[in-house]
């Protein structure tokens, strides 16, 4: 299939799937009432108000969020030529929780704005520790942000675990149900936050699309290609880490997103092209929408927790397309 | 191809290059020039410099010491697209994951010519098309560049580096591992495109056939330079390369008149 041909089927398909996922939930909706709601919003009906205060935001925010993180997958696969690398892997999701949990064990905050804030706070400073040890480094600059990525995320993971061992049983189970991830604090008036931080990275993306791809050639490669490879790799941790950072401290620890969707892309297209970084922010977001639907529709009155379904789609899909290779080569 | 090496000027000068890395020598006061259109081989054993004393000519090492200059201007006084629209570099470094397909790569030689906001237009694409056809992987244009044989791989690269339309080109170690069909495919693919190269080897025939001048390193020192039938002596194998080896002046494969040297290692004793 053609690469415009798969922009084209994403772009319906996550239209369609965005009008289903309005419809679909605890409360039934029909179709009429979704148009109507969407062309001539009237506050005073509560199905209505269902679906814009609700569930809109929230499905803007699931594709959102499945966008960026397929997008900060991808950077981060490019710039380590690492097909495993993912934004958990470098301990910005383990400085998140720790954020939250400094916040639980300091204020005894459990929800609202300020965890957002404290997650966010958590992210930066795993960022920031990353970008110092990885910085000035010419040669196997790759491998050391790996190696630190992954002491880092053990780091702040046996920092939380020690604040969760002093913490109350109630506290515990608060951060833990953060950290499964939720679409549930989306509304109108922070939506604004991932959605640009998330469209601004898209744009850069995409003006960068040929140096960023020149580091899969090798750092020796891309240099005589005039790309400051240095440069160009901390730009991107950066931007990865800036998408990491905001979507988790919107929507919780979301897993397996950003490591799968980028592979699953390449089966089909290649990541050197504008359709290729399009079709993955896309995909992402496509299979967040769905996501999000499972979560709310497969148990009555219960709302299941984002990352366990990602992982366990994910997971099964991904093992299915790699049997699917093995037998067709 | 752009044919700016055409008249017989310095391509590169290197004066006094020094090159240390944590206290280690690696490259000791190297001093020579490469005229235009020129076809120059470097041979040394293994660990005597010659990637080193490359990196610093593409620039992915600083020099400890000395200078050298492109073109009659210090190399690191060009500003870094515009030193990789003139030089182009095929190395040993091979993508073979992320499916890329041998396009991506050839593709990836117009990022030079190409500022953030410009895009890759029709003129651009037959151009890297063209290229693909001159090294003869048309019908592998689509295919993953993880697919290709090795051979077919250099091949490749050396696609990539025509689409920079340079003016200097640097390989390193282009024939390693591979057969002695492509070996010579590869070389003789080089040569077609009449503008300068260095390119280090392993293989001393080679060289000495195709080199229109060859340098020798050993433990980081320029030993000697010069035609190949001067500088492949026995008795420079046997102080470089510690072999015993008799050479035969025979007739350039591609230029008749011109001797090169054949050289016939003897095996099983000691020099």
């Amino acid at each position: 299939m053609k690469g415009a041909t798969i922009v084209a089927t994403l772009f319906i398909s996550c239209l369609v799937s965005f009008f289903i996922a309005l419809k679909l939930g605890a409360i039934a909706i029909t179709t009429e009432q979704v148009l109507q709601a969407l062309w001539q919003y009237d506050a005073g009906d509560f199905s209505q108000k269902i679906i814009v205060e609700l569930r809109l935001p929230r499905v803007i925010l699931a594709f959102i969020a499945g966008s960026g993180l397929a997008m900060a997958g991808l950077i981060l696969q490019t710039v380590t030529r690492n097909p495993l690398a993912d934004p958990y892997l470098f301990g910005i999701s383990s400085g998140a929780s720790f954020g939250v949990v400094v916040l639980f064990a300091v204020t005894g905050i459990q929800a609202g704005l300020a965890l957002s804030g404290a997650a966010f706070a958590g992210s930066l400073l795993a960022m920031t520790l990353l970008l110092l040890i990885a910085k000035g480094r010419t040669s196997g600059q790759v491998e050391a942000m790996l190696l630190a990525g992954v002491a880092l995320s053990f780091l702040f993971s046996s920092f939380t675990s020690l604040l969760l061992y002093w913490s109350d049983p109630q506290a515990i189970s608060a951060i833990l149900f953060w950290n499964l991830g939720s679409f549930s604090r989306a509304d109108w008036q922070w939506l604004w936050l991932p959605s640009s931080v998330v469209s601004g990275c898209m744009l850069i993306m995409l003006l960068l699309r040929r140096p960023i791809n020149a580091l899969l050639l090798g750092d020796e490669s891309a240099t005589t290609l005039g790309v400051s490879v240095e440069k160009v790799r901390l730009g991107m941790l950066l931007l990865s880490s800036l998408l990491t950072a905001v979507l988790v401290a919107m929507c919780g620890g979301v897993g397996f997103v950003g490591l799968m969707i980028p592979h699953i892309v390449r089966f089909f297209i290649s990541q050197a092209t504008t359709l290729g970084l399009i079709t993955t922010a896309m995909s992402g977001g496509l299979l967040m929408i769905w996501v999000d639907v499972i979560a709310r529709v497969s148990f009555e009155n219960q709302e299941l927790p984002i990352g366990v379904i990602t992982s366990a789609i994910g997971s099964v899909f991904f093992l299915f397309l790699l049997m699917f290779r093995k037998r067709s080569s | 191809m752009d044919d700016r090496g055409s008249n017989r000027s310095p391509v590169i000068e290197v004066c006094n290059l020094d090159l240390k890395i944590a206290e280690h020598h690696i490259l000791n006061k190297i001093d020579f020039t490469i005229q235009a259109g020129n076809f120059v081989g470097l041979i040394g054993p293994n660990g005597a410099g010659k990637s080193s004393l490359l990196r610093c000519l593409y620039r992915y090492v600083t020099p400890s010491a000395g200078r050298i200059t492109f073109f009659g201007k210090s190399l690191f006084d060009y500003p870094r697209q515009e030193y990789a629209k003139q030089v182009a570099v095929v190395l040993q470094e091979i993508p073979d994951q992320f499916n890329l397909t041998v396009f991506d790569v050839v593709a990836m030689g117009v990022l030079p010519h190409k500022t953030l906001f410009s895009s890759v237009n029709q003129q651009d694409k037959t151009h890297i098309f063209n290229a693909i056809d001159k090294v003869g992987l048309n019908d592998k244009a689509q295919q993953p560049f993880s697919h290709l044989s090795g051979g077919e791989k250099q091949r490749a690269l050396i696609a990539r580096a025509i689409v920079q339309q340079p003016t200097f080109l640097i390989m390193d170690e282009p024939t390693s591992h591979l057969d002695v069909k492509y070996q010579i495919q590869i070389m003789e693919l080089a040569k077609s495109l009449n503008i300068t190269v260095l390119a280090s080897f392993h293989d001393l025939n080679l060289a000495g056939a195709l080199c229109d001048e060859i340098l020798v390193l050993q433990q980081g020192e320029l030993v000697a330079q010069g035609v190949p039938i001067d500088v492949l002596t026995a008795q420079l194998l046997a102080d470089v390369y510690d072999v015993r080896a008799s050479v035969v002046p025979v007739p350039c494969p591609y230029e008749g008149v011109v001797q090169v040297p054949h050289i016939r290692y003897h095996y099983g004793c000691k020099s």
